[in-house]
């Protein structure tokens, strides 16, 4: 047997799933833990966990708080940074930023989210005798959560391209350039949903039904979505503008709406619903 | 909806019924046993209650039950006949409604065309002989730059200027594009087959010039053929007279010909019949009917065999026209890109060859294209390919120089120094010593004057300035009749003018002066005026656009609250509860009903009538009072006044009309689609990249549904939505795979429609998808009807083998179609010989040769039995089919009763048995289905092998679409989003079945498809069946929304489905609003004839023809359908 965590369950023998049996495992000890209603968050119900997905907290430490408001304004400049170069040669620079938007939104996930299966806001709490201190500082697990939410991520970016081709993106041309686009699409919106959810199907279905209540991760989802959606609009208008070529309004969408979305989700519409 | 089972007593003897009637029977004696039993039961309760199980009383309850039954019976078939009488008025008041709809739609577009396609004011004025324009014009006095010449004045010696030629022969070849006719390096069919007219323009620049010849759009022949006699600019109004040819009243050369006493022979084109009725010789002339684009060698070889005759016979004409049609139809029929091209560029080449040899010297021989065409070999628009043409003059004797030496070769493309086609007018009546047409506007093509050295600068200028005259003549003339100022600023051609004849010397003129300044100035004021009078002419009755729209806008208003007012009152009113259903009964057989002749639709047309009428009325009267004429004002005046008059009745029916916007996610996407595409029409780039845009708005509500049902508590139902969701997204995209791209899209589109994208014909592979769609729609269609039992009655039957053979033989169509295009069937005969050994080549060449065009009749014969068989066969099918619905009888042992239960009343209760109504829950929609699949093998047919794989995937998009807003709980009802997708996935396989928003996309060949040539009125309908093949589609499939998975006892469906009719009425009459306001609003922009006039004319015969689609197929398929299922299991209401 291998050594597994009292609390998480997780150990490094569970490869598969690692996020599944936390789950239970939060849910099996709501009693020692439960002065926060955030750690329903997680539990994995039938339907009736639709009504109680709560929104996601952001932590409450000092870092995490600053990661909060510099993250976006890293992204944006990136991107405005890049964007002269995006125009004129889109694969190189959306390959080229890929790995540095995945360092952010990684730093993003492991500082300032609640990884799956671990209870959102245990900075509140004091820590009990016995019981190593987690919260502010990132474990091996969380480590192991943002890693298997960047593998999930990668797992669904085909999906994603495959959706844009449906939305009429050239199908026999231009493979890379709307690719890379949904791995943009699905680091900057999925990568903290998976962090946040992990394979959580009840909570999967409220994002997907868009019944999940409004928070960074969410907001950045619907703002991420919608702005892709907007970014469709110029390409057809005959301006003969070189930033409308293929897929530079629609990342320029996905920034805007993302950085948007989030932002507001966290502030103005937290805890809202549809 | 579960297969409804209801207990019945066995079944008796039925032996010699109809299948219909047997299934009613069925159903009604079920139905009898199982209310007898009700009753009884009610009946047996009090009875047990009261009396206990005293034997005489049961006897008694036993005859009162037996009465009750047959009185129930009675009173059972009374109301039946009732509700079915009430059915038909209403269905009659509703459409009577949709005809008062459709009228107000067909004023609004009508009064808005007559302000919107352009209009000229047409002038009477005739040129005279003797009387030369420089006579009034002329401000320095008649002074002339030529010396007197003999006879001058005159027709002999040349009226306004010397003659040239004493005949002409006029060559026109229909659709010959400058490029024909030019050295051009490459492969291309239709490239360097025509070399004959360079070759001698270059080798002898005397005896001829070749040089481009530019159409003024539109670019069909009988606008050409007005511009190319009269002079001056089309309008956009004639292209409405194009089918009907009207006869010019303007003054044109032929008509200065005719007066001036010369005799003119036509050969070929029959539009020149009807342009210049009694012209021509009748004795020498020969007419050809022009429509027949199938035919490519008939009109040729008919003027090629008698033109050579009239030269020999020169002195019983002086000008022969001989229009040719054979290049115009290879190219709408093959694409310029075939080999039948060349052929026939070669034919064309050898002809020239042989005619200018038989030319003499008096005579001149021009031949011309009247206009070009498009890579797919169509025209009708103004893209450049289009009005490129070609033009060539030759004479025996040295007449035509070059003012430059450079000007010898002709020009490589039609972008240097094209001639306006114009041009031709006045070269031609200076040429001949004629006048000028007194509306001209072009100016003389120099070659013709400057003589054979190339320097005879004073005769251009006479030339030059003459016509110039002629042109101020008229300006100032139209000017007067118009009553407006002529701007006389610098630039202007007033200035210009004025600086033209300050250059020509008074007085004495030395030798040598040098005529070139001259001829500038002249040339500067004829292109300056060319220029304003196209933007004069630009000139719109923005009276009748803005009434137009205002009347569009009215009906749609009209419509909104229409929609708005049926939310409450219908929707899925289905009552299974037989005891309240009973109540209702009895109250109705009494008298007492809720609505009798009341119903909404029969208020709202009575209130139209009372509104349009007088309104009419009124409307002419006071047209005829005020005097000015525009009789047509009544229907303006009665489509406002009855408008009005239906809002207050809409109003009466206590309906705030402020309550049009939607108040769910759902709605609000359909007015989000609606709108956004009709802002959409105002941008250039939104319109050419429409195809595009429905694709995206499709799967925006493919992606929305599929994620929307991760909010459905079942799990089967959430996996179903999901799975129909990303079908219809998937099925979209697959089918948008098939287009065909208008010129402006390039070069960033791709044609997949044809063969090539410089073809109109099929590839081979492209054979093969009707024969996909033979083999998996009907098993398709069967999977949707399976999972409600609906695969009963005549469906198996239908659609497993009627449906499937349709849809085969189309298939083979297009194969014979193919085969006689590529003429395979020689091929096929030599490949075989080589492969057969001698003998037995030998014995298939004894063979009687196969007839001639057997493959053109054997397809015309399959295209006709299948139109039979979809249309009629199916029509009447589907009249007299019953429901869907199969009725299955399993025996079902009771246990013994007591004593006590009151069902031992009913002699054989005992032994009662199951009876399942397979198929009950979709008895409307399983029925309604056969009929939009009839009309389906129809525009499978009509539509080219790529496009019927389209619509195919259009239909089974539409069921995939029934599924969803079921399974979502969007009925109709609640939600407008239903007929708008409908409605934009019609009007999304108006693209995928190759056609664009554009004049040279229509598929005219679809004409020739079960005929050899034009009949009225088939050949029209055939183009419109091919054109709007998706719409009209969607637009019978639009009841589905209400019927499908419909039960007989759902009530309110003509009310339900009129409103859906209304929701989806109202995305086409946006979009035609749209288009016409920014259509209106954009008249003077670069693109109006290119993009947006066409996307308005588009839209507008849309709308009409859903509105009568929905009018005659599917509002009377509904009627139909109610009946037959009413039939069978009683009205619901």
């Amino acid at each position: 047997m291998p050594l597994v965590d009292p609390v998480t369950m997780s150990s490094s023998a569970i490869v598969k799933g690692a996020v599944g049996p936390s789950a239970s495992a939060t849910k099996a000890t709501p009693g020692t833990q439960g002065t926060d209603s955030a750690t329903a968050s997680t539990t994995a119900g039938t339907s009736s966990s639709l009504a109680t997905l709560r929104p996601v907290h952001i932590k409450q430490t000092p870092t995490a708080q600053t990661v909060r408001h510099a993250l976006p304004a890293a992204l944006t400049a990136l991107y405005l940074l890049r964007f002269d170069a995006l125009v004129a040669d889109p694969v190189p620079v959306m390959r080229n930023s890929l790995p540095v938007v995945a360092a952010l939104q990684m730093t993003y996930a492991l500082l300032c989210l609640p990884a799956a299966g671990e209870p959102a806001s245990k900075s509140n709490r004091k820590p009990r005798p016995g019981e190593k201190k987690k919260g502010g500082e990132i474990g091996s697990s969380t480590i192991i959560t943002a890693l298997l939410a960047t593998v999930l991520t990668s797992v669904v970016t085909p999906f994603l391209y495959f959706a844009m081709v449906l939305f009429g993106a050239p199908f026999l041309t231009h493979g890379s350039h709307t690719f890379l686009c949904a791995a943009h699409l699905a680091l900057l919106t999925l990568f903290p949903l998976f962090y946040v959810h992990g394979v959580d199907s009840a909570a999967w279905a409220a994002v997907a039904g868009f019944r999940a209540p409004f928070d960074e991760t969410f907001g950045g989802l619907v703002g991420g979505l919608v702005g892709a959606w907007l970014g469709a609009v110029p390409i057809p208008l005959d301006w003969d503008r070189e930033w409308q070529k293929w897929p530079v309004t629609i990342l320029c969408g996905i920034y805007g709406g993302y950085l948007l979305g989030r932002v507001l989700g966290g502030t103005l519409f937290w805890g809202k619903r549809f | 909806m579960p297969p409804k089972t209801t207990s019945k007593k066995p079944p008796a003897a039925q032996s010699q019924q109809t299948e219909y009637q047997a299934i009613a029977a069925k159903f009604a004696a079920a139905k009898r046993a199982k209310e007898a039993q009700d009753a009884a039961k009610a009946q047996a309760a009090g009875v047990t209650k009261a009396a206990g199980g005293e034997a005489t009383a049961k006897k008694k309850e036993q005859k009162q039950q037996e009465d009750r039954v047959s009185l129930a019976d009675k009173q059972r078939a009374a109301l039946e006949a009732k509700r079915k009488a009430s059915f038909e008025s209403r269905w009659l008041w509703t459409a009577g409604f949709w005809v008062w709809m459709l009228l107000i739609h067909v004023v609004g577009i009508a009064y808005f065309t007559s302000g919107f396609l352009l209009t000229r004011l047409m002038l009477d004025d005739k040129s005279v002989c003797d009387a030369p324009p420089t006579l009034n014009t002329s401000i320095n006095g008649a002074v002339d730059i030529l010396p007197n010449w003999k006879s001058k004045g005159t027709v002999d010696g040349g009226c306004w200027h010397p003659k040239t030629f004493e005949r002409a022969v006029v060559v026109v070849i229909d659709a010959l594009r400058y490029d024909f006719t030019v050295p051009v390096k490459d492969d291309a069919p239709f490239h360097n087959a025509f070399p004959f007219m360079y070759d001698t323009a270059l080798a002898s620049p005397n005896n001829a010039v070749l040089r481009p010849f530019i159409a003024d759009p539109p670019t069909s022949t009988l606008q050409r053929l007005k511009g190319l006699t009269t002079g001056t600019l089309p309008t956009f109004v004639d292209v409405g007279s194009s089918f009907a040819g009207t006869a010019i009243e303007e003054d044109n050369l032929l008509m200065q010909l005719r007066d001036a006493g010369k005799r003119i022979v036509h050969l070929g084109d029959d539009t020149w019949e009807s342009l210049f009725p009694g012209y021509f010789q009748a004795n020498l002339s020969r007419a050809y009917d022009s429509f027949n684009v199938w035919d490519l060698h008939t009109v040729d070889n008919g003027v090629i065999e008698h033109i050579f005759p009239l030269m020999k016979r020169k002195g019983e004409w002086d000008v022969t026209i001989a229009h040719l049609l054979g290049v115009d139809h290879a190219g709408h029929r093959y694409g310029p890109d075939h080999p039948e091209m060349a052929k026939k560029l070669q034919q064309m080449n050898t002809f020239i060859k042989d005619l200018a040899s038989n030319i003499d010297d008096d005579t001149l021989l021009i031949v011309m294209g009247d206009h070009g065409m498009d890579s797919k070999g169509d025209h009708g628009g103004e893209s450049e390919d289009e009005v490129e043409a070609a033009l060539w003059m030759y004479s025996p004797k040295a007449v035509f120089g070059r003012t430059k030496p450079e000007y010898v070769t002709p020009p490589a493309t039609a972008k240097t120094r094209p001639v306006n086609q114009i041009d031709l007018v006045p070269t031609l009546a200076l040429l001949m010593g004629i006048p000028i047409p007194y509306n001209n506007l072009g100016h003389p093509i120099e070659e013709a004057f400057v003589g054979p050295r190339g320097n005879a600068w004073d005769k251009l200028a006479a030339a030059e300035r003459i016509s110039a005259a002629g042109i101020k003549r008229y300006q100032t003339s139209y000017f007067s009749a118009r009553g407006i100022e002529q701007a006389t600023t610098t630039g202007s051609p007033a200035d210009l003018w004025e600086k033209a004849e300050a250059s020509v010397p008074t007085g004495k003129v030395k030798k040598g002066h040098s005529w070139e300044p001259v001829f500038e100035a002249y040339a500067e004021y004829q292109k300056e005026t060319l220029d304003y009078s196209k933007s004069l002419w630009a000139r719109f009755d923005v009276k009748n656009m803005i009434i137009g729209i205002g009347i569009m806008a009215a009906g749609i208003i009209s419509l909104l609250v229409y929609i708005n007012k049926r939310t409450e009152d219908d929707d899925a009113l289905v009552i299974e509860d037989s005891e309240l259903d009973h109540a209702e009964k009895s109250l109705e057989l009494q008298g007492i009903t809720a609505d009798e002749g009341h119903y909404l639709e029969k208020r709202l047309f009575r209130a139209a009538m009372l509104g349009a009428v007088p309104g009419f009325f009124g409307g002419l009267l006071q047209s005829y009072l005020s005097g000015n004429g525009d009789w047509y004002r009544g229907s303006a005046v009665g489509a406002f006044t009855s408008v009005a008059t239906v809002l207050v009745a809409l109003h009466d029916a206590e309906r705030a009309f402020f309550n049009v916007l939607p108040n769910t996610l759902w709605g609000w996407m359909a007015v989000v689609f609606t709108v956004s595409q009709s802002i959409g029409f105002a941008s250039n780039s939104y319109t050419i990249w429409e195809d595009s845009i429905q694709l995206f708005v499709m799967t925006t509500f493919g992606i929305a549904t599929a994620l929307s049902a991760f909010r459905m508590e079942s799990l089967p139902d959430r996996y179903m939505a999901i799975y129909h969701s990303i079908l219809f997204v998937l099925l979209g995209r697959l089918a948008s795979f098939s287009k065909l791209c208008r010129e402006e899209q390039m070069p960033y589109c791709t044609s997949t429609y044809y063969a090539s994208a410089t073809s109109s014909t099929s590839a081979p592979w492209q054979l093969f998808i009707p024969f996909v769609a033979v083999m998996i729609l009907p098993s398709i269609i069967k999977a949707y009807l399976t999972p409600s039992k609906s695969y009963e009655g005549l469906a198996p039957t239908w659609i497993g083998q009627v449906f499937r053979a349709g849809l085969f033989f189309s298939a083979v169509y297009w194969v014979l179609d193919a085969a006689d295009n590529g003429n395979w069937l020689p091929v096929i005969s030599s490949r075989l010989s080589a492969y057969l050994p001698n003998s037995a080549t030998e014995a298939l060449s004894t063979l009687p040769p196969l007839p001639e065009k057997i493959l053109k009749t054997l397809s015309v014969y399959t295209a006709q039995m299948i139109l039979g068989l979809a249309l009629v066969a199916g029509s009447t099918a589907f009249v007299w089919a019953p429901p869907c619905i199969s009725i299955v009888t399993t025996a079902l042992r009771r246990a013994p009763s007591s004593k006590d239960d009151p069902l031992a009343a009913i002699p054989g209760a005992q032994q009662t048995a199951q009876v399942t109504v397979l198929g009950y829950g979709n008895a409307h929609g399983a029925r309604y289905l056969l009929l939009p699949l009839n009309f389906f093998v129809a525009l499978f047919l009509v539509s080219k092998p790529m496009g019927a794989g389209a619509l195919a995937l259009t239909l089974w998009q539409s069921l995939s679409l029934l599924e969803i807003l079921d399974l979502l709980s969007l009925p109709i009802g609640s939600n407008p989003i239903g007929p708008i997708m409908l409605a934009i996935l019609g009007q999304s396989a108006f693209f995928k079945t190759g056609h664009q928003a554009t004049l040279s996309s229509i598929q005219w060949d679809s004409a020739f498809i079960p005929l050899y040539s034009i009949k009225y009125p088939w050949s029209p309908i055939l183009v419109v069946l091919n054109t709007f093949a998706g719409q009209i589609l969607v637009t019978i499939m639009l009841p589905m929304l209400v019927l499908w998975k419909s039960g007989p006892k759902r009530r309110g469906i003509l009310g339900s489905v009129s409103r859906a009719l209304a929701v989806f009425l109202a995305f086409y009459a946006t979009e035609a609003l749209a288009s016409m306001m920014w259509a209106g609003h954009l008249r003077r922009h670069l693109m109006l004839y290119r993009v947006f006039s066409p996307r308005f004319m588009t839209a507008a015969i849309t709308l009409l023809v859903v509105d009568v689609v929905a009018l005659l197929v599917g509002l009377a398929g509904v009627r139909v359908n109610v009946m037959s299922v009413a039939e069978v299991f009683g009205w619901a209401d």
